[in-house]
């Protein structure tokens, strides 16, 4: 958390290249609202000139640009010496596509048409990751909460939570991005590798059921986020 | 056909040998006549005495003839004969060739005139068969020869001309199988032949370009029309975002359109696994864990609803797939399952290796399908009238996304008859042990 501090002096820059103006419009607000400053460039070589100025935490990529798909572009904003993360925002957003952007080198992918509740959530995880520190132990504590990662155990006040393997890869990934918004998506694509969206509550479920262990045991940590999805706040204040 | 050419060739050979055999007979008798006609000439002489010199002489030339004159008091005054064969009437006292009859002595026939010449002088003569019957074998073995000859060859040609055809037609029946399979680029490989068959693979294949055209055509348009409707779609998402108060407007028109842009995504998806069939980008996926974690993913939602969940999967069953379509299918079949079912009803998955195959199956003892609409249900847009009335949301695209992905992966659809609730079977094709 020291790197607010930093953060509020510098603002992060996050590059937009998107031929889309109403588009750009939409990831540029999105942007403004995490506090951080937009730069937009609408043609693919505009922006991979501009990525290699570097100086990104992020660049937001469109895949059907004019000058060519923004998949095919990657390696040349990584061999301009960008080490931004990179999500892609495109049209072309079924299940193979995505997989197919992440496997070449994408940090994450979000289809056309977003809302901005999932864009914002999406990018706020990509700019904590740029900073999170490696875990050199295998301890999470959040207060009374406790992770304990190679024993795969949750304790709350020192009381042992009995969870399922998948309500442990659940509760890690909240804790990993411990204060944000959380979206349903967000959760199928890293916790159950799934990249399609089955348009039920499914996700609901399971965190409703890890969550009412929590609270059984006294932890509060996984509330509701209004409208998009949930928030992992173990300490009151935080986030 | 084959035993027709046979029948006609015996027909013909049977006239054949009816025709020999008469000629045979008539030349035999000809000899015959011929010795009657000099013992005729010479008993006009100097009657017995010169006959019986006569037969003196040819007896003794050791020919293989039947000669015999006896007296009246049955000695033998000259032949080849010790006595007269028992049984032999004598017939008239001339030497004409009629009557004659056929006699057996020493194991074959003899064609032998019996006469009794005035003064009581039995006369036998008579012309051995035995080369008429000789011949006659001959004639038959030859025959018989032939005939299997010709039903030989009669059924080898008929053979080679119906395996010609049929591997002719096989040809077009194996593409029409490949095509049936989903494959619609299928196509026989060389050149036509120029006849029948080769027009009717020209033929067969022109359609086929055709419809393949078709399909592109359809999927093109699907496609794009899902992509440019993405963008006022996405426009009208960032709108709403912006807008303030009216809470629940929004939140329902929100609602609505993720509504509408999942069915534009199962509509791509139905498109796009039906367009990639037949053709590469698959890989080995495991089906055991895949159907697993999707199942993981359900099982508490069942559970919610106050279904009996149970699962039966064997593990590390591979098939050549794509892990996300095969995932999309197990969710899609949940979440049908779990729509319909009650408090109660059961709810089974099994993976398992059967008849060749590996079988991933969802049995429920819900409502099942509706009568009528068991062929249907796979189609796109299908939604069963009682669905409406009971508010059941959906848009009639889940089961065809099914069947699009389980073509897309050569597995095959069967809904099996069940006393109660349905059942979905997928028959994937085992994924060979070490191969791709």
């Amino acid at each position: 958390m020291t790197e607010h501090t930093t953060d509020r002096i510098l603002p992060d820059r996050i590059l937009i290249i998107e031929d889309d103006a109403e588009t750009a419009a939409a990831v540029a607000a999105a942007v403004r609202d995490l506090g951080c400053t937009p730069v937009h460039r609408d043609t693919l070589d505009d922006g991979v000139a501009e990525a290699a100025l570097g100086g990104y935490r992020v660049i937001v990529l469109d895949r059907m640009l004019p000058g060519g798909d923004g998949v095919e572009a990657m390696a040349r904003i990584r061999a301009g010496g960008s080490g931004a993360l990179i999500l892609i925002l495109s049209a072309l957003g079924r299940a193979a596509q995505r997989v197919e952007g992440l496997e070449k080198g994408a940090d994450d992918y979000l289809p056309k048409p977003f809302e901005p509740e999932e864009l914002r959530a999406r990018l706020r995880a990509l700019l904590r990751r740029g900073t999170m520190q490696v875990l050199d132990n295998d301890l999470m504590a959040f207060g009374d909460l406790e992770i304990r990662l190679k024993a795969r155990t949750v304790h709350v006040k020192l009381t042992h939570v009995p969870v399922s393997p998948k309500e442990f890869e659940l509760i890690t990934y909240f804790a990993r991005h411990s204060g944000q918004t959380v979206t349903r998506m967000q959760l199928l694509e890293n916790v159950w590798n799934l990249h399609f969206d089955p348009g039920t509550n499914v996700v609901d479920v399971h965190v409703g059921r890890l969550r009412r262990k929590l609270e059984e045991a006294g932890s509060h940590a996984i509330q509701t986020a209004r409208g998009e999805g949930y928030v992992f706040a173990p300490l009151p204040g935080a986030g | 056909m084959a035993a027709a050419v046979a029948a006609l060739a015996m027909l013909a050979m049977g006239l054949q040998y009816r025709l020999v055999e008469t000629r045979l007979m008539q030349a035999q008798r000809a000899l015959l006549t011929a010795d009657l006609d000099g013992f005729a000439a010479l008993y006009d002489q100097r009657r017995i005495i010169a006959v019986r010199e006569a037969i003196a002489l040819r007896a003794a030339s050791g020919a293989d003839e039947m000669l015999l004159l006896m007296d009246r008091q049955g000695g033998v005054l000259a032949g080849t004969l010790p006595g007269w064969p028992e049984g032999l009437a004598r017939q008239g006292g001339g030497f004409t060739i009629d009557p004659a009859q056929e006699i057996i002595r020493d194991g074959h026939r003899w064609l032998a005139v019996a006469r009794e010449l005035p003064g009581g002088f039995p006369l036998l003569l008579g012309r051995s068969l035995q080369p008429v019957d000789d011949t006659l074998a001959d004639l038959r073995r030859g025959m018989l020869g032939l005939l299997l000859a010709v039903l030989l060859a009669a059924g080898g040609t008929g053979w080679l001309a119906a395996r010609w055809v049929m591997a002719r037609i096989g040809r077009v029946n194996a593409l029409a199988d490949r095509v049936a399979g989903g494959d619609l680029s299928a196509r026989l490989p060389g050149p036509r032949a120029p006849d029948e068959f080769g027009l009717l693979e020209t033929h067969v294949h022109a359609m086929l370009d055709r419809i393949e055209n078709l399909n592109r055509a359809t999927h093109h348009l699907s496609d794009t029309i899902a992509h440019e409707l993405r963008t006022p779609l996405n426009r009208m998402v960032q709108r709403l975002a912006r807008l303030e108060g009216q809470e629940e407007e929004v939140g329902a028109l929100k609602a609505e359109m993720r509504q509408a842009i999942r069915m534009f995504d199962a509509l791509l998806d139905i498109s796009r696994a039906e367009a990639d069939q037949g053709g590469g980008g698959l890989v080995p996926v495991d089906l055991s864990s895949v159907a697993a974690e999707v199942w993981e993913l359900y099982e508490p939602l069942a559970e919610d609803k106050g279904l009996l969940p149970r699962a039966e999967v064997a593990s590390g069953l591979q098939v050549l797939g794509d892990r996300t379509l095969i995932a999309q299918v197990v969710a899609n079949l949940l979440d049908n399952a779990i729509k319909y079912c009650g408090p109660g009803d059961s709810l089974a998955l099994t993976v398992a290796t059967e008849g060749g195959r590996h079988v991933l199956r969802l049995a429920d003892s819900g409502p099942g399908l509706p009568a009528g609409l068991r062929e249907e249900a796979f189609d796109r847009f299908t939604r069963a009238d009682r669905d409406r009335a009971r508010g059941i949301k959906g848009h009639g695209l889940g089961l065809a996304l099914v069947r699009a992905i389980a073509a897309r992966h050569g597995a095959r659809l069967i809904l099996p008859q069940t006393a109660r609730g349905l059942t979905v079977e997928l028959a994937f094709p085992v994924l060979a042990e070490g191969g791709v």
